[in-house]
């Protein structure tokens, strides 16, 4: 029977179909654009990205973004920025690689950190690259003494954290196995069957004559294994005498693990030195470091989505009903990058101090998700009167280098909070300044603030002596100045902050704290004190018992063994005494 | 109303509507709609050969229907058959470079672990299941379809006007 290979008749209902859905794209593209960019800019960002309308023109090829809202991945209510409008000149052909290829991009009416209703923050990974962030800036922070109450804080003592117990502990289970090898030692010599042996044969000597050669023969035998045995004895006394001046030296490092004990407990006190650098830290450290923490949180960004180099790279496959699976991306030497933005131009307001918002331009260039494949760094560039920014991602080469400044002068400074303080800070109008390389794993950043027409603003009326002092010293100051910087690298970052009220405050501070830092200190000692020395002393009393015990067993035994030979030699001599006669 | 028109699709591409291989070629083109993520290109591509083709449409939405829920099970298995060919196969990795970069062929999300695993499963078991489905109708046709030919179901079943609709999906002898 022969069957035919096609229907024929269910080609038209299969155009229709194919129409149908054709025009069910071109109803939904707009849609199924803006969720796309709404997705992936989530997911980039680590918040919120949100659309209000979105015109796509294939024909054209432009896309035109209005009301687009991106919410800060740092501060809840805020956002990072708004733009009235984007639009995007797109290159077609790479569209059907599934690749993005933006020839021109033109934003207007940018505005950053505008108040929005809502939390914008994607719920946080663990682990992931916000976790990584904070968790760097944690290493930096420095300890605040307690001002506001007026009290010095003291975190809380682990014992597991703590040398002693552990040296103390160490120290037992060495004596302990001292003791037994030294026992063993003393049990395998068998020093008092050789002197037993010793004396019967003096015995046996009472009633020898000078011709019995044979039990003279034996005689000098047990001689011989008598001063065998003490010098083996000898050697194990100076051996003994060694390991219990070991143990001694051990329990001398108790004290000295105890020493670190405080050292560590001292720690744990919320109380920087009184140094003028750590006051500028413990004011100004905080707001230094999230400073740091969001450029490097950026840097970090663009190093995972624009990464160096032609490697094959995967990523998490989009959500969906059935598993995501992993996305790999396999880049080639002159094809297009997955995502490249060729050059954009953006106009975006700042306020200005005591005026309208001044309107500013910028310029972003060579934005790619393959910087391998565009052979070009990106850079970035906002420059008006007052404003000067750039920025340089460098990943086209094995060695990522970031790079970004900027420095905005006689714009509104938004307010600072003192911690421990309930003082606020009000910079006003004045200059900000920011710095930030990243090379690699190395980092350098700084962070400036300088004003003129500082305010405070106290939070709370009453306080303790030391909130009240720093209150004193501070409200008569209207000139503020503020410079950290970072170095090293990423593992071992070195902050280092400075203000011109450290000196003051230094000073005034550590005449009144210095007393309750002191008491607080000796609390602390014996906190330490309670938890270390019952196994410190149990320590100690175990090595002064070994140290006791087993040299006068061994003086016991050498005595004994010291006697047996003088009586054995004693004898021996009596009976070889006639002149002439020599022993065989 | 969708339920019933599958079942009647389904209860006449078992009795009647097709040869046994019209109706396994059905069940292993459906299958692929089932075993791999639905909103691909590729199953644009089975869903217009399943029309196009003359195979049994009842046979391939059974298939579909069969499939899914062994998609959703076999999918850790996919993402790991996927891996290993998209990440751990040197080899391979030329011919995903090209038609990564190649236009329209990247647009079939083959990148994906899951896609291209669950892709590379049906390859594999396409001809084998197309083989076991000829043999399966064969059987049942033989053996169980007339008794069940004469259940009150089955009548029921089949005298719904709605039969007629896949009238024009019917295989053609």
């Amino acid at each position: 029977m022969h069957v035919a290979v096609f229907r024929w008749k269910a080609a038209v209902p299969l155009l229709a179909f194919g129409a149908l859905g054709a025009a069910a794209w071109l109803l939904f593209a707009e849609r199924i654009a803006r969720r796309a960019i709404e997705t992936v800019g989530t997911a980039v960002i680590g918040a919120k990205v949100e659309i209000r309308a979105l015109a796509l023109s294939l024909g054209h090829g432009s896309v035109a973004v209005r009301g687009l809202t991106v919410a800060s991945p740092f501060r809840p209510l805020v956002n990072l920025l708004q733009a009235d409008e984007l639009v995007a000149d797109l290159d077609l052909l790479p569209l059907l690689e599934k690749k993005v290829v933006i020839d021109r991009l033109a934003a207007k009416g940018l505005k950053f950190a505008t108040p929005r209703a809502t939390d914008g923050r994607t719920r946080r990974q663990a682990g992931g690259l916000m976790d990584q962030v904070e968790h760097w800036g944690a290493q930096l922070r420095i300890p605040a003494l307690q001002l506001a109450h007026g009290t010095i804080g003291v975190g809380r003592l682990d014992p597991a954290q703590l040398y002693t117990p552990r040296a103390a502990s160490a120290l037992r289970a060495r004596a302990d196995s001292e003791l037994l090898a030294w026992g063993a030692a003393l049990r395998q010599l068998d020093v008092a069957a050789t002197a037993d042996s010793a004396k019967r044969m003096i015995e046996r000597l009472r009633g020898a004559r000078l011709v019995d050669l044979t039990l003279l023969g034996d005689a000098r035998r047990t001689l011989d294994q008598v001063k065998t045995t003490r010098a083996r004895l000898d050697a194990l006394h100076q051996s003994v005498a060694a390991g219990i001046a070991t143990l001694q030296a051990g329990v001398a490092e108790l004290d000295d693990a105890r020493r670190r004990d405080y050292t560590f407990a001292r720690g744990l006190l919320k109380v920087p030195s009184l140094e003028a650098p750590d006051i500028g830290a413990a004011l100004f450290g905080g707001a230094a470091i999230e400073r740091f923490q969001r450029a490097l949180y950026w840097a970090q960004l663009t190093r995972r989505y624009m990464p160096p180099g032609l490697l094959p790279r995967a990523a998490p496959g989009p959500k969906r009903v059935r598993r995501a699976g992993t996305t790999v991306r396999f880049p080639r030497e002159r094809a297009y990058p997955a995502f490249l933005l060729r050059s954009g131009e953006f106009s975006f307001q700042l306020a200005r101090a005591g005026g309208e918002p001044g309107v500013y331009a910028a310029r972003l260039s060579g934005l790619t998700s393959d910087p391998a494949l565009y052979g070009h760094p990106t850079t970035a560039e906002a420059s008006a009167p007052g404003v000067r920014a750039a920025a340089l991602i460098d990943h086209v080469r094995t060695t990522p280098r970031d790079t970004a400044g900027a420095s905005l002068a006689g714009v509104g400074l938004p307010a600072l909070t003192l911690p421990a303080l309930p003082i606020r800070l009000e910079p006003g109008p004045g200059t900000v300044t920011l710095g930030f390389a990243y090379y690699g794993d190395s980092l350098r950043a700084s962070w400036g603030v300088k004003s003129d027409q500082v305010r405070w603003v106290r939070d709370t009326t009453t306080g303790s002596e030391l909130a009240e002092l720093a209150w004193r010293v501070v409200s008569g100051v209207s000139r503020l100045e503020v410079a950290a910087s970072l170095a090293g690298t990423l593992e071992r970052p070195r902050l280092a902050v400075s203000s011109n009220l450290d000196r003051a405050l230094s000073e005034r501070i550590r005449a009144v704290a210095g007393e309750e830092i002191a008491a607080a200190e000796r609390r602390l000692r014996v906190q330490v004190d309670s938890l270390v020395e019952k196994e410190a002393a149990a320590a100690r009393a175990q090595v002064a018992a070994v140290a006791g015990d087993i040299p006068q067993q061994l003086g016991v035994q050498q005595a004994q063994l010291e006697q047996a030979q003088r009586a054995l030699e004693q004898r021996l001599k009596e009976l070889t005494r006639l002149p002439g006669v020599r022993l065989p | 109303m969708i339920f019933l028109k599958l079942l009647q699709s389904l209860v006449e591409t078992l009795h009647s509507e097709g040869t046994p291989g019209q109706v396994a070629a059905g069940i292993a083109l459906g299958s692929v709609l089932g075993l791999t993520p639905l909103l691909n290109l590729h199953n644009a591509l089975a869903f217009a050969l399943i029309v196009v083709l003359n195979v049994s449409f009842g046979g391939a939405m059974l298939g579909w229907a069969l499939f899914v829920p062994v998609g959703f099970l076999l999918d850790p298995a996919f993402d790991w058959i996927g891996h290993k060919l998209l990440l751990e196969s040197p080899a391979l990795t030329p011919l995903w470079t090209t038609f990564y970069n190649t236009p329209v062929i990247a647009l079939t999300n083959f990148n994906n672990t899951v896609v291209l695993g669950s892709l590379a499963c049906w390859l594999v078991l396409g001809i084998p299941l197309f083989l076991v489905s000829r043999w399966g109708v064969a059987r049942y046709r033989a053996t169980v379809a007339e008794r069940v030919k004469r259940w009150r179901l089955y009548q029921l079943i089949t005298a719904s006007k709605l039969y007629d609709v896949y009238r024009l999906f019917r295989p053609e002898r």
